[in-house]
């Protein structure tokens, strides 16, 4: 069980998000506060099927990055810790954490009586095997940056694992969650074939296990009987059955097919208003939808071309324009972090259109007359193809015409990794905390990857500082300072949080929506009869 | 005989392998790889990326890659999926089966429907029935599939408050789960192909009907049932089983998309999931299936003609 002591004050101060530690609710009985809230009424058993519109390519939570796959893999591996949707990290496979003085040496002492699905006991070796294999770069994980802090794992028993850090990292314990951070039991991946096989069984210490899983068609899994948290989960399956666009999956909701599911296109709830039975749910969201403009392209090298185009810009529209209202209208950070660690939208500049100054600012910049750009769309993602018209009309006040570009997703994260983005939209998610969000986007190599060639020397510095801050308030003020900046430069235009909208069937009970989009709340919900 | 044989299988043979060497460089040539696809945007680690490049041996020449895929499939290995690491025999076997199946129901359904209105258009050349077929013919063809395919779903779903299962089965799984998810399928493609059967039919039959012998059998005073049956009909048949070939190859391409449409996990699917995801081991093995799927056809198209009809046995 979860108790206030002396080792969650220090947990605390780690964490992200807390900026003026609020009591938290005691977890009561065996269920901890994660993933939602325990229900004694709740009903055991039952099938509930969901409908998705991504399916990950695989099941491997080492070596796949994609968000279809952290989506699902999160009720089948576990990490240390958890990203509550308060922001903060809390305890998962660990019972505790505590952190040394000078923030460099972090001690968690593991939950006793967690079984993998392989049936083996979870020790700390496991933990430090798994944190070593996906730092290793060699082993070819996406998580291996993230895991660049560490400098060595010890263990000096079966249920304390030390990790010492090369510099004091206050986004470790965020570093230690669900996307990257699972753990898996030792030497997993020496086997033949280990990394094939993890499409076919699953390894993890979840509350469910993996059944079967056949591309393009779904997945299934099953409860884990000798799952670590007493009496959960209440299902007794999962069905994700993939869909293949956003028409049958909402087909699927109306006929009753599906018990769950989360919209691809928020604005899609308008078509479900009418059905008898069905619960919208909404929630902000992790996801961000912006314009980037890379500052080794064209006219953007320019920092007032760039204060310009954001100035002309009206995000409510365009938002209006792609998704209706199902949005909420961003900063510099994403909608579900903005009170937490958003800088406030008032101390903010360019975020409003201007097009007086935007036009002053191009004249100074010696485009008087207007130019033309290239626009960089994606192909399958619907909201930028309005995006795109309605920032073309609004560019055009100011003089400059887009031409839109649209292109496929491997050309473009192929233009994305080069550090080539030009001027382009995007669309990505992030953890709930402020250094994971920012730091590798943002900092220049080679600690980061500055996609957007911001090459900003006070950013490096800021960046640098928010990794080495454990102090929330402390914390906070540099994030802010960051946001400021960004809102000066431009290296992007955050235009809007697309909602969180999860439909249910009257019958799905006790869910709750995570603001990562994945199905943490599965692992509480339960089925009425 | 058996020299035209050799001769067409040989053809084949320098098809196949023409073809699966023009894919493996055309799907390598389009930007993006299986690294950046597993990466994301949690890309910039240059050594993760060389780790995993190396992994898939995306670090290797062309022609090494070439050359290896080749040997093993020469061995009768077609390799492992990158995505899930499953054997891509397996994979595009399943789902070959899954499209085999559709396309076959499809092309019976076809027939069926096509082959009895075309007939009967070409009999009754200017009257009613041939401008009804023909107003069909018109309709079915002009639609595209994948708009017929999103009708029948939308039909379906609001008026008849019904939708195919969420979850694909298999004739062997379930019987009748698998007859409904196939069933808009099967109706947004045959739509399609009844009415080119019907149009073909309807031609072919009025070929045949301007000719001499079969005025001659009317002349006669014939009874009808023997100057359709027996002289329109045999003459007919000829090349609509030619046309069945073109009709079966033409529904497995169209089956891409009412794949897509449907959720049904074959062929199409599965290559579009290859393509999206980079997966070149699928796509090849995919590709390959295909294209020796679409010579065997032909090849067997050619020998039943020459089965059906003695004058083509010598060409």
């Amino acid at each position: 069980m979860w108790t206030p002591s002396i080792t969650r004050r220090a947990a605390l101060l780690g964490t992200a998000g807390l900026l003026a530690a609020p009591a938290l609710p005691l977890a009561q009985g065996a269920a901890l506060d994660i993933y939602g809230p325990a229900d004694p009424q709740a009903r055991r058993g039952g099938t509930l099927t969901v409908a998705i519109a991504n399916e990950p390519p695989n099941l491997d939570p080492f070596h796949q990055a994609g968000d279809a796959r952290t989506a699902v893999t999160v009720l089948m591996y576990q990490g240390l810790m958890y990203e509550h949707p308060s922001g903060e990290a809390r305890p998962l496979l660990a019972e505790s954490m505590q952190i040394s003085p000078d923030g460099l040496t972090y001690t968690f002492r593991l939950r006793r009586n967690v079984t993998f699905h392989t049936g083996q006991p979870m020790s700390s070796a496991d933990v430090k095997y798994s944190y070593d294999y996906i730092r290793d770069a060699s082993n070819g994980s996406p998580g291996a940056a993230d895991f660049g802090a560490i400098a060595e794992i010890a263990t000096p028993d079966d249920h304390t694992v030390v990790i010492r850090l090369n510099r004091p990292n206050a986004s470790l314990p965020m570093t230690l969650t669900n996307r990257f951070g699972c753990v898996v039991p030792k030497d997993t991946f020496a086997a033949q074939n280990a990394r094939a096989r993890l499409s076919q069984q699953s390894v993890g210490t979840g509350p469910f296990r993996l059944a079967e899983f056949r591309p393009q068609s779904h997945i299934r899994m099953q409860r884990f009987p000798q799952y670590w948290e007493a009496g959960q989960p209440y299902l007794e399956a999962i069905l994700f059955s993939t869909q293949p666009n956003a028409a049958s999956l909402l087909q699927a909701l109306r006929n009753r097919r599906a018990d769950v599911a989360l919209l691809p296109r928020p604005q899609d709830a308008e078509q479900l208003r009418d059905v008898q039975g069905l619960n919208i749910g909404t929630a902000p969201s992790l996801r961000q939808n912006t314009l980037d403009l890379d500052g080794n392209f064209a006219q953007l090298r320019d920092v007032r071309v760039r204060q310009a185009i954001a100035l002309s810009i009206d995000k409510e529209a365009v938002m209006q324009a792609s998704i209706g209202g199902h949005g909420t209208v961003l900063g510099t950070t994403v909608a579900a972090m903005q009170e937490s660690w958003g800088a406030p939208l008032n101390e903010l500049a360019t975020q409003r259109p201007d097009l007086d100054r935007a036009r002053a600012l191009l004249a100074e910049a010696g485009h008087g007359g207007g130019f033309q750009l290239d626009l960089v769309s994606i192909i399958g993602f619907e909201w930028m193809d309005p995006a795109a018209v309605t920032i073309a009309q609004q560019l055009q006040r100011v003089g400059i015409r887009l031409n839109i570009q649209r292109v496929e997703l491997g050309v473009w994260l192929n233009a994305f990794r080069t550090r080539n983005m030009r001027f382009t939209f995007n669309d990505w998610g992030t953890q709930p905390d402020p250094h994971i969000l920012y730091y590798r986007h943002f900092r220049s190599p080679p600690q980061g990857a500055d996609f957007r060639n911001w090459n900003n020397a006070e950013a490096d510095r800021l960046l640098d500082q928010g990794m080495e801050t454990s102090d929330p308030a402390e914390r906070r003020r540099i994030y802010v300072q960051l946001q400021k900046l960004m809102s000066e430069t431009v290296p992007t235009i955050m235009l809007f949080s697309p909602n969180l909208v999860t439909v249910t069937q009257s019958r799905v009970r006790n869910y709750a929506q995570h603001p990562t989009g994945w199905w943490f709340g599965l692992a509480r919900s339960w089925i009425a009869a | 005989m058996l020299g035209a044989l050799a001769g067409r299988l040989g053809a084949a043979a320098a098809t196949a392998v023409l073809s699966t060497a023009a894919v493996f460089l055309l799907i390598r040539a389009v930007p993006g790889d299986v690294v950046g696809e597993m990466l994301g945007q949690s890309a910039g680690d240059q050594a993760a990326e060389a780790a995993l490049r190396a992994f898939f041996g995306l670090d290797r020449p062309l022609w090494q890659q070439y050359l290896g895929w080749a040997g093993d499939v020469l061995r009768g290995d077609l390799g492992d999926s990158w995505r899930q690491g499953l054997p891509v025999a397996g994979i595009v076997g399943e789902a070959f089966l899954v499209t085999l199946q559709i396309g076959l129901v499809t092309l019976a359904v076809a027939l069926l429907v096509g082959v009895p209105l075309g007939v009967v258009a070409g009999v009754r050349q200017g009257r009613w029935p041939d401008l009804v077929v023909e107003a069909f013919s018109l309709l079915a063809l002009s639609a595209p599939v994948f708009w017929t395919g999103m009708v029948l779903l939308i039909a379906a779903g609001a008026w008849l408050g019904w939708s195919p299962p969420l979850i694909y089965a298999g004739p062997g799984e379930n019987l009748s789960d698998n007859l409904e998810s196939i069933a808009l399928p099967v109706l947004a493609l045959a739509l399609l192909q009844a009415a080119a059967y019907a149009q073909f039919a309807r031609q072919q039959t009025a070929m045949v009907m301007r000719q001499d012998f079969i005025r001659a059998a009317i002349a006669r005073g014939l009874p009808a049932r023997l100057v359709y049956g027996r002289h329109l009909l045999r003459n007919v048949a000829i090349p609509l089983v030619t046309f069945a070939g073109v009709i079966l190859v033409q529904i497995l391409g169209g089956v891409v998309v009412v794949e897509t449409l449907f959720a049904i996990p074959g062929l199409g699917r599965t290559l579009l999931a290859a393509i999206q995801a980079r997966d070149y081991p699928v796509l090849q093995g995919a590709l390959l299936v295909a294209v020796l799927i679409a010579l065997l056809v032909n090849l067997l198209v050619d020998l039943l003609y020459a089965a059906i009809d003695p004058r083509v046995r010598g060409a």
